[in-house]
């Protein structure tokens, strides 16, 4: 077995020992710091980002609350302003209304002022209508003659009378 | 026909005598030096660029700091953090030295089959993680040898058995690893002396070469599983040793 040969010893242990040396100083000195930089750079990257991403989730999130307290304000905005607007729009109506009904019972009055006017001129046409009718017929029948002014007289009476019953 | 172990023999290139100590270069050293060159190129060319986001180089090195980082964190603890750099050196260098023995070519060698190398790498992982033993817990670490809650009586007995299973330990963690790769690497050189030897003979027996082929196929993807194993095991054997040390039982 050649691995038994005591000769070769002393060289490969030193040559062993200056390699194996070598190979320490270049992985302790500049490889393991290198990569273990390189894997803690990842891993801050990492973290770095994920607090980023909770913090703009957090932004979002109050961004949200934001819109919905500003949208659920403006929904009680519009409703108030509906509310205000209505009762703006009741009152124009009823003054309108009062306005309207003003000048129509105005209108309604100086109507019935003018009937009433019509009414008693038609009605003084009628009695003076009626004396006449009255002394000519009473002069065609009886033959006599009345004065004017007693049949209206008469006339007068009865009409008043007749305009009282009907009250 | 040459012997299965002739593949073993060191053969020195450059002659090189310093007071008196032979030092020469073999091919035994070449593998050495082969071994620190791939494993330099590996990490360098695979942190060149240090991107946030690795490419497959960068990710295979990174893989194996962070697979070394995890074995050692799991067994020794965040004490043994700061000898990261030498079990990372250890796994690597094995694991090269393995990988590189199992390339087929003229001057092909595994120097983790001569227990002299094993030796003297199990060795100095002995005697290191004592001395970090006496130097954490001063001469308490002799209490390392003493099983808690064992009868007085039964220490006379256990006390030694501690004490050679504790030296024994470079013996086993160097013949582990050298005998496994002595033994795969006869394997393959037995079998593919067999193909030769059929394929000589011509006919009926250069068609049945085709069966132990086959077999070195297999063994070849066999052997290089136990490659990696063996620089695992040797490593992780070394952080358990290193625990001990550090916090003893």
């Amino acid at each position: 077995m050649p691995q038994l040969d005591i000769a070769f010893f002393v060289p490969q242990i030193f040559w062993l020992i200056v390699v194996f040396a070598t190979l320490y100083i270049f992985m302790a000195g500049s490889a393991a710091p290198k990569i273990a930089g390189v894997l803690k750079k990842r891993q801050d990257a990492i973290a770095g980002d994920l607090v980023e991403a909770e913090k703009l989730q957090a932004k979002a999130e109050s961004a949200r609350v934001l819109y919905e307290k500003s949208q659920s304000e403006a929904r009680s905005n519009v409703a108030a302003m509906v509310l205000s607007k209505r009762e703006e729009l009741k009152d124009i109506a009823e003054k309108e209304y009062l306005k309207l009904s003003k000048k129509l019972t105005a209108k309604a009055d100086k109507a019935q002022m003018r009937i009433d006017e019509a009414k008693n001129k038609a009605l003084s046409e009628v009695r003076e209508v009626a004396t006449e009718v009255c002394s000519e017929i009473v002069l065609k029948i009886a033959g006599l003659k009345i004065e004017v002014k007693d049949v209206a007289k008469v006339i007068d009476a009865n009409t008043n009378a007749s305009l009282k019953g009907e009250d | 026909m040459a012997s299965p172990l002739e593949q073993f023999t060191v053969k020195p290139w450059v002659q090189i005598d310093v007071a008196g100590y032979d030092i020469s270069f073999t091919n035994s050293s070449a593998a050495m030096l082969a071994t620190l060159a791939v494993i330099t190129i590996f990490v360098t060319f695979g942190m060149r660029k240090t991107a946030l986001v690795p490419d497959r180089w960068q990710s295979g090195v990174e893989m194996c700091y962070e697979f070394i980082a995890k074995m050692l964190g799991d067994t020794a603890g965040p004490d043994g953090r700061k000898y990261f750099p030498f079990i990372f050196t250890l796994f690597m260098f094995v694991l090269a030295a393995n990988l590189i023995g199992m390339v087929p070519w003229l001057h092909s060698f595994t120097f983790t089959s001569h227990i002299a190398v094993t030796f003297a790498m199990a060795t100095f992982v002995f005697i290191g993680v004592t001395l970090i033993g006496f130097i954490t817990h001063g001469f308490k670490f002799l209490s390392f040898f003493v099983p808690h809650g064992a009868p007085w009586y039964l220490l006379i007995l256990l006390i030694p058995i501690e004490i050679i299973s504790y030296l024994s330990r470079p013996i086993s963690l160097s013949v582990r690893l050298f005998a496994n790769m002595v033994a795969g690497h006869t394997m393959l050189k037995v079998f593919g002396g067999f193909v030769v030897s059929l394929g000589a003979l011509g006919g009926v027996f250069a068609v049945s070469a085709f069966l132990p082929f086959a077999f070195i196929v297999a063994l070849t993807g066999l052997e290089l599983l136990v490659a990696c194993l063996q620089a695992y095991v040797f490593a992780m054997l070394t952080c358990l040793y290193l625990n001990d040390a550090l916090h003893m039982h």
